[in-house]
């Protein structure tokens, strides 16, 4: 009713003099240009359609796949991102994500500038009272606590937890040197326990690599994939669904898929063939996939060699005693008799509830539609027993030859970068390299006999270990991009540590661990902000790129690397040195680019200047291939010069034996530890085999809380945009839903739409259900995004904070939380 | 006179909505608010269910019944071929939004799918219904392109503000070409797996005109005589366009 | 002067009070509401019902408007002198409904004086609302033109018939342009028809005539303080001619829901709904007990309330009805959209309601509306 307004504009004049502080506030960030940008503008400027307009490179933040993007900023004001089109993974193309940026920098609820608590009683229900303070306040703070801690011989209780990590300025130089030097093994405790440690566990056992591993999609022709949501989720997600495009659009023939997964959801409906898998049992089904392999003499023999007499003596339920000559591969029939043998169709289906003819057809279609990609993520690793179900999935990519091999997958090779601007050697001093925390465990008990001797990370234990006292309580943590009192496992118990302890949040965002905090020293947000990140495994040859502010920060924050180094360079000791010689982040980015003189990447990037012109360095191709058997490296002009068995274990199979192992050398190394945590059988715990997940909880139905397509890390739940297109395929546009089966719907009495209770032993959520056969009947599947207690006002109070009854199990071997095995029951509210 | 179109592949969309989010950024689209949006069905049953998703932008109709409907031609046909709303004569009727068989007309005062309001929190005057500060530059009323006013309807405009600068007698717009980027609609330009396509449909030799060709493009409910300018393909080969969609494709 | 002819008027005063009161109430509420939230304190929306309660209340009127003139027409076009006595009350009353109609649109348009040049300059020939508006305006004109001369006792002249005459036609064709609006519309099934404009020009003459019933038996305390022409009217060729239009009027209902009901086309699964809803089956319930009342020429007047509601709710099942089954299905999409109209457009119905009562009770006190021509 535009007329009635027009008729008192006194009543307009008064709203729009309320609205002057938005923009007023947002006038501050115009017409921020970093060094090295002004030289670029006219180029990249060029075709934009309005003159006013600026471009520069950066690097989107909202998964981990870092696609190279273009900001464009207009007037001081950031209004469109695109893909990067110079940028390899990004190609100039954008997942939904991508273009989310924009809500991000201009939240209504960022923190304006750094602040302290006033109020000393924390709980949900606490206002933290903050008030301002100056930067120099409160870096002076955070160094007054470590280096008291330090006085008294007590480093160790400070720790530094981080998530979503990005490269050598915030983590690499910064943040990891600070636990030498200053003395805490607590300081980088990262997130991969609750991430995706379950995969990089599973490799490391079978190939030797603790990594993610690189994929060559675009020259397979068959893709299988277990509990990795390629079209929803899975990383690089830009970059997959350009490949989706490709493989099943353009590319002749067309590459066949299998996809596996708990419920019904983009991947597999645009899959060929789609395998709804009860969960936690994805291993039981690649062992049968492997099985109908060997039975029906399908192994590629280049790679995994074959019996002496060229005959084939697999047969279903029979031991194999004749020699067979492995090639690249160790412990296969051993692995046979052990294991596989007894693993047919028939009986995975009782386990699976896959019928024994598709995992026939697919394990046929899979050996015989070579190159050939089992791939595998947290759908099938979060279970107790999933660093076996990852080594079961993963051999199949062994036996059928796809390890470095054109349409196969390997590894990631790391930048050219140049050194740092100090070696963080030079600057320990004796309280560094022999005080008390030498010898102290890390608080998350990770590498030790009474935690986890494998794990790379625990910190979903750390609340745990806190509050026993066991091994000790900390004084201060810090937190760098990570909320694990939402996103943790048995979430609620990060309260009870974070109100006993001094807590530092640098999110910009009033997260619950802010919520919590004592100090807030707020990062910039990523399009403020300069930065480095080095690819997450892509497709194996080295990629860097960088992130360089479209406009100053908008408010009052700093860089989390700067606020790192100004901490460090008031700390007591030699250590304020090393971080002296820092500087600063963009001095890091120059340093890194050094390397790039001798190096420069594929598309002439080979300074600093240009790295922030391009803003990306990358230099193809992956050195290593393997070919029918033999492995070959690069020499310049093609994979043509022969690798010995001895190149290849030192480059790529990492393992004791230099080749895939099937009987794990590395769970052998720690067999007694394995055998008395697990209770595995002596005779098979390093072979990938079959173990029932210990599911948590009581209920009857399995709780499954995947991740969406719109999940832009940690900040979606605030994105009122991105909450209105956050579950497509069951309609969930105000808040997520649990999809619940119509037989479950139909035993408990509610109706779509309905609003439910779901109950585990750690406590209940609410949600509303929706109805529907997307689900498996014995599954309930709920996507974690919302149900924050804070985080901002779209946020707080919305939706169901699923891992709040989410029990903290872990598997004992990788450490991996198993986020998706509980079991609850379901009533209506 | 290009007359603009878009092809759609559906073999190739993932259904990840990347159109509708690049859409909602380029033109400052409010939650739920889609120019451009993704249709997602269950139908089936455990353990074999079908997922299915079709995503609908505005079809800029050869015969718009959008158009005809509007009393005060505040919805227009340019000459390039695109739907546009005038917002300087939009009175807010809501007619278009009765007429459009394919619901992709959008009136500004409406309750907020998600609260807080964001219209609330990023509040207009006059001129503006809201005014966020990540709004674009491009405002142009006569166009339907920008934050639309109070009291009126606002729809697709395949980004005029942007293959309106397109130079004239280009084909196709195509994202890959770094001459062309920046005129191409938010939607193609960002389609990870390359399923849209966006060109001169009167231009026989374009790649929409190909593609069309080649795969048998349909267009959405074709029996309502709307004649849209979007057109679907997928798969392709003979059979892909044989069920006969309408009684005539031909204007009587 | 009007006690004269009528009763103590008592029943007007009350209307008139209740009028005002109705007009006080609705617009404070209704303008509070917009001037804060603007049309989004309406229930409709983008993916929902975008015509919601205020466009019913304008069809309601509109077309109650068309009715009353067609009442008029039958002594002061068709030459029935017995019809004499209503007529004035009538063309009064089809100018005052047409008000309260236009009201309720103008509260519910983006832009309602933009509408008054932006139409005429930019006038949009194949548009039905375009020619709606135009007809419904021209007929306004008409209207008060011939309001004025009866008034001034000019019923006969020339111009005066050919006033009356072209007034009719343009009611008629507005009507049935409101009716196209809707009819023309392929893509909704359940609106789509080339009868739809007979059905909304029979249908309006049902109201009209329920309103000139009403306001007559109002008008008079009792059928026994009616002038003699007036109680002949009343006690036998209304009622009858009403009855036989309500009845004509329920079996096209009837078949139009039987239609719906039987066809699988896409859209009007919503018929399912509608029948399914107690509402459908008291409009049936008050436009048969009104036929019957009718028949038996008795209690007139709660007869024509009965028609009233009855169609109110007619109007409501048919332009609401017509947007419940959504274009596409989908995961966002409900099968039937949940539509109730909110507390602002209820008072906009209010607001029709009382204007047009209002407008009645204030003629009738100021401006001789039982007048008839001397001969």
């Amino acid at each position: 009713m535009e007329i009635l307004k027009k008729l008192i504009s006194r009543r307009r004049f008064l709203q729009v003099s309320g609205a002057g502080t938005a923009a007023g506030a947002a006038a501050v960030g115009s017409g921020g240009l970093g060094i090295g940008q002004l030289s670029t503008l006219k180029e990249a400027t060029a075709a934009t359609v309005d003159s006013n307009t600026v471009v520069n490179k950066s690097i989107c933040a909202q998964c981990p796949a870092r696609c190279g993007i273009d900001v464009y900023t207009t007037n001081g004001k950031v209004h469109a991102i695109y893909g990067n089109a110079g940028h390899p993974i990004a190609n100039g193309k954008g997942c939904p994500k991508m273009h989310l940026g924009t809500y991000i920098l201009y939240d209504p609820d960022r923190f304006k500038g750094p602040m302290k608590r006033t109020n000393p009683k924390k709980g949900r229900d606490e206002d933290p009272k903050f008030v301002p303070i100056s930067w120099d306040e409160a870096l002076q703070t955070v160094a007054d606590r470590m280096n008291a801690l330090r006085d008294k011989g007590e480093s160790h209780r400070f720790g530094l937890f981080f998530g979503r990590g990005w490269g050598a300025t915030d983590v690499g130089m910064t943040l990891v040197p600070m636990a030498a030097l200053y003395g805490s093994p607590n300081i980088g405790i990262g997130h991969s326990s609750m991430c995706s440690d379950g995969s990089v566990l599973a490799k490391q056992c079978t190939d030797g690599n603790a990594s993610y591993s690189s994929y060559d999609y675009r020259n397979a022709n068959y893709l299988l994939m277990f509990g990795a949501n390629f079209l929803e989720s899975f990383r690089p997600y830009n970059n997959n669904l350009q490949v989706w495009g490709y493989i099943r659009g353009e590319k002749a023939p067309t590459t066949r898929v299998t996809a596996v997964d708990v419920h019904m959801n983009q991947t597999l409906s645009a899959s060929d063939r789609a395998l709804i898998i009860k969960p936690g049992t994805d291993g039981a089904l690649a062992l049968a996939i492997a099985h109908v392999i060997l039975t029906e003499g399908l192994w590629d023999r280049n790679f995994v060699g074959n019996f002496t007499d060229g005959q084939n003596h697999f047969k279903a339920g029979e031991a194999v005693e004749a020699p067979f000559d492995e090639k690249w591969t160790m412990g296969l029939t051993e692995w046979w008799n052990v294991e596989l043998k007894d693993r047919t169709p028939k009986w995975a289906e009782g386990v699976t509830t896959i019928p024994a003819d598709l995992i026939v057809k697919t394990a046929r279609e899979f050996a015989t539609t070579r190159p050939a990609i089992a791939l595998f993520e947290r759908g099938a690793h979060n279970h107790s027993n999933g660093v076996l179900n990852g080594m079961a999935i993963h051999s199949l990519n062994a036996l059928v030859g796809s390890l470095f091999a054109e349409g196969g997958l390997a590894y990631q090779m790391g930048p050219a970068y140049g050194p740092a601007p100090a070696n963080p050697d030079d600057h320990l001093d004796d309280y560094a390299k022999n005080g008390p925390h030498k010898t102290m465990p890390r608080i998350d008990l990770k590498g030790h006999e009474d935690g986890y001797m494998f794990a790379k990370n625990m910190l979903q234990e750390v609340p745990k270990n806190h509050l026993a006292g066991k091994p000790y309580k900390m004084d201060t943590v810090m937190f760098y991009m990570t909320n694990p009192i939402f996103s943790s496992p048995d979430a609620t118990a990060w309260e009870k540590m974070l109100a006993e302890v001094f807590v530092i949040d640098t999110s910009p965002f009033p997260g619950e661990t802010a919520m919590m905090a004592d100090l807030i020293l707020p990062d910039s947000t990523y399009l403020e902000r300069w930065q480095d990140a080095p690819t997450y495994p892509f497709q194996g040859w080295p990629l860097a790129q960088i992130r360089t502010p479209a406009i100053k920060p908008l408010y009052d924050t700093q860089t989390f690397g700067n606020t790192l180094i100004e901490i460090g360079k008031r700390l007591k000791g030699p250590a304020s040195e090393y971080y002296a010689k820092l500087e600063n982040v963009e001095n890091i980015l120059r340093h890194l680019a050094k390397g790039f003189e001798a190096t420069p990447g594929d598309n002439g990037v080979n300074s600093f200047e240009s790295w922030v012109e391009k803003g990306v360095w990358y230099k193809k191709p992956y050195h290593w291939r393997q070919v029918r058997g033999e492995f070959f490296e690069w020499d310049g002009q093609g994979w043509n010069k022969p690798m010995s068995a001895e190149d290849v274990k030192k480059k790529l199979l990492k393992t004791d034996s230099g080749k895939f192992e099937f009987k794990s050398s590395y769970l052998d190394h720690k067999r007694d530890w394995v055998i008395a945590k697990t209770g595995r059988d002596p005779a098979k715990f390093n072979f990938p085999h079959w173990e029932e997940p210990k599911y948590t909880g009581s209920g009857d139905l399995h709780f499954v809380t995947p991740k969406n397509a719109m999940h832009a890390e940690g900040r979606s739940a605030n994105i009122p945009n991105a909450i209105a297109l956050m579950q497509p395929t069951a309609g969930g546009r105000r808040q997520v839903y649990a999809e619940v089966h119509p037989s479950v719907a139909k035993a408990k009495g509610f109706k779509d739409g309905d609003r439910i209770r779901i109950k585990s032993t750690l406590g209940e959520v609410m949600a509303i259900a929706r109805v529907t056969e997307l689900t498996r009947p014995d599954t309930i599947v709920l996507p974690f995004e919302h149900g924050h207690w804070a985080h901002g006002r779209w946020a707080k109070e919305r939706g169901s904070h699923v891992d709040s009854i989410i029990d903290n199990q872990s598997d004992r071997i990788s450490g991996m939380a198993n986020y998706y095995t509980g079991k609850v029951s379901v009533e209506k509210a | 006179m290009a007359k603009w179109g878009m092809v759609i592949d559906l073999e190739k969309c993932t259904g990840c909505q990347a159109c509708s989010t690049a859409c909602q950024m380029e033109n400052n689209r409010l939650p739920g608010e889609n120019y451009q949006d993704v249709l997602y069905y269950t139908e089936g049953r455990q353990p074999t269910p079908t997922l299915k998703w079709f995503p609908r932008p505005c079809m800029h109709c050869e015969e718009p019944s959008c158009m005809h409907v509007c009393p005060t031609k505040a919805t227009y046909k340019t000459e390039d071929g695109v739907v546009l709303i005038d917002w300087d004569k939009c009175i807010g009727c809501k007619y278009c939004m009765i007429a459009c068989p394919y619901g992709v007309r959008f009136y500004t005062d409406e309750k907020p799918l998600i609260e807080p309001n964001i219209k609330q929190v990023f509040k207009g005057d006059g001129d503006l219904s809201w005014n966020p500060p990540y709004k674009g530059p491009q405002q142009d009323p006569k166009h339907g392109v920008g934050i639309q006013p109070n009291g009126v309807v606002s729809k697709c405009n395949f980004c005029y503000h942007k293959i309106s600068k397109a130079p004239k007698g280009t084909p196709d717009l195509d994202e890959s070409n770094p001459e062309l980027v920046e005129y191409v609609p938010a939607c193609v330009r960002t389609c990870a797996p390359k399923a849209r396509y966006f060109g001169d449909l009167d231009n026989p030799n374009s790649q929409v005109s190909r593609l069309i060709s080649d795969k048998q493009g349909t267009r959405l409910l074709d029996h309502t005589g709307n004649k849209p300018q979007v057109y679907y393909v997928s798969g392709g080969g003979a059979a892909s366009g044989a069920v006969p969609g309408t009684r005539s494709n031909k204007k009587a | 002067m009007a006690t004269q002819t009528q009763g103590s008027g008592g029943a007007v005063s009350a209307v008139l009070m209740a009028g005002l009161a109705g007009l006080v109430v609705s617009l404070g509420i209704a303008f509070f509401n917009l001037l804060s939230g603007g049309h989004s304190a309406f229930n409709t929306g983008s993916d929902g019902v975008s015509w919601g309660l205020p466009v019913v209340n304008y069809v309601f009127f509109a077309l109650t408007s068309t009715g009353l003139t067609l009442v008029a027409s039958v002594a002061m076009t068709f030459g029935n002198k017995a019809w004499y006595p209503i007529a004035k009350r009538c063309v009064w009353l089809s100018l005052v409904t047409l008000v309260a109609g236009f009201a309720s649109l103008a509260l519910e348009l983006g832009h309602p004086f933009r509408m008054l040049w932006a139409i005429p300059l930019n006038a949009q020939l194949v548009s039905p609302l375009n020619w709606m508006g135009i007809f419904y305006a021209v007929f306004l004109v008409l209207g008060i033109l011939k309001f004025l001369r009866i008034h001034n006792g000019d019923w006969n002249s020339s111009t005066s018939k050919q006033i009356g005459l072209a007034a009719l036609v343009t009611e008629l064709l507005a009507g049935g342009m409101l009716g196209m609006a809707f009819g023309a519309m392929a893509m909704r099934p359940m609106w789509y028809g080339n009868l739809v404009p007979l059905y909304f020009i029979l249908t309006a003459a049902c109201t009209g005539a329920a309103f000139a019933v009403l306001v007559t038996c109002l008008s008079y305390d009792s059928e026994e303080t009616m002038p003699a022409q007036v109680r002949t009217l009343m006690r036998g060729p209304l009622p009858t001619a009403f009855a036989g239009l309500l009845g004509i009027t329920i079996l096209v209902i009837g078949y139009r829901t039987v239609i719906g009901l039987w066809s699988n086309a896409d859209g009007l699964q919503v018929w399912d709904a509608i029948v399914a809803s107690p509402w459908y089956w008291i409009e049936a319930a008050l436009l048969i007990g009104a036929f019957f009342l009718l028949l038996q020429r008795k209690a007139l007047a709660l007869a024509s309330v009965m028609v009233i509601g009855g169609f109110f709710i007619d109007r409501y099942d048919f332009v609401i009805g017509g947007q419940l089954a959504p274009l596409f299905k989908g995961s966002w999409v409900p099968d039937l959209i949940a539509y109730t109209p909110s507390t602002t457009e209820w008072m906009l119905t209010l607001l029709a309601f009382s204007i047009a009562f209002l407008g009645w009770a204030l003629g009738e006190k100021l401006l001789k509306l039982d007048a008839a021509p001397q001969d």
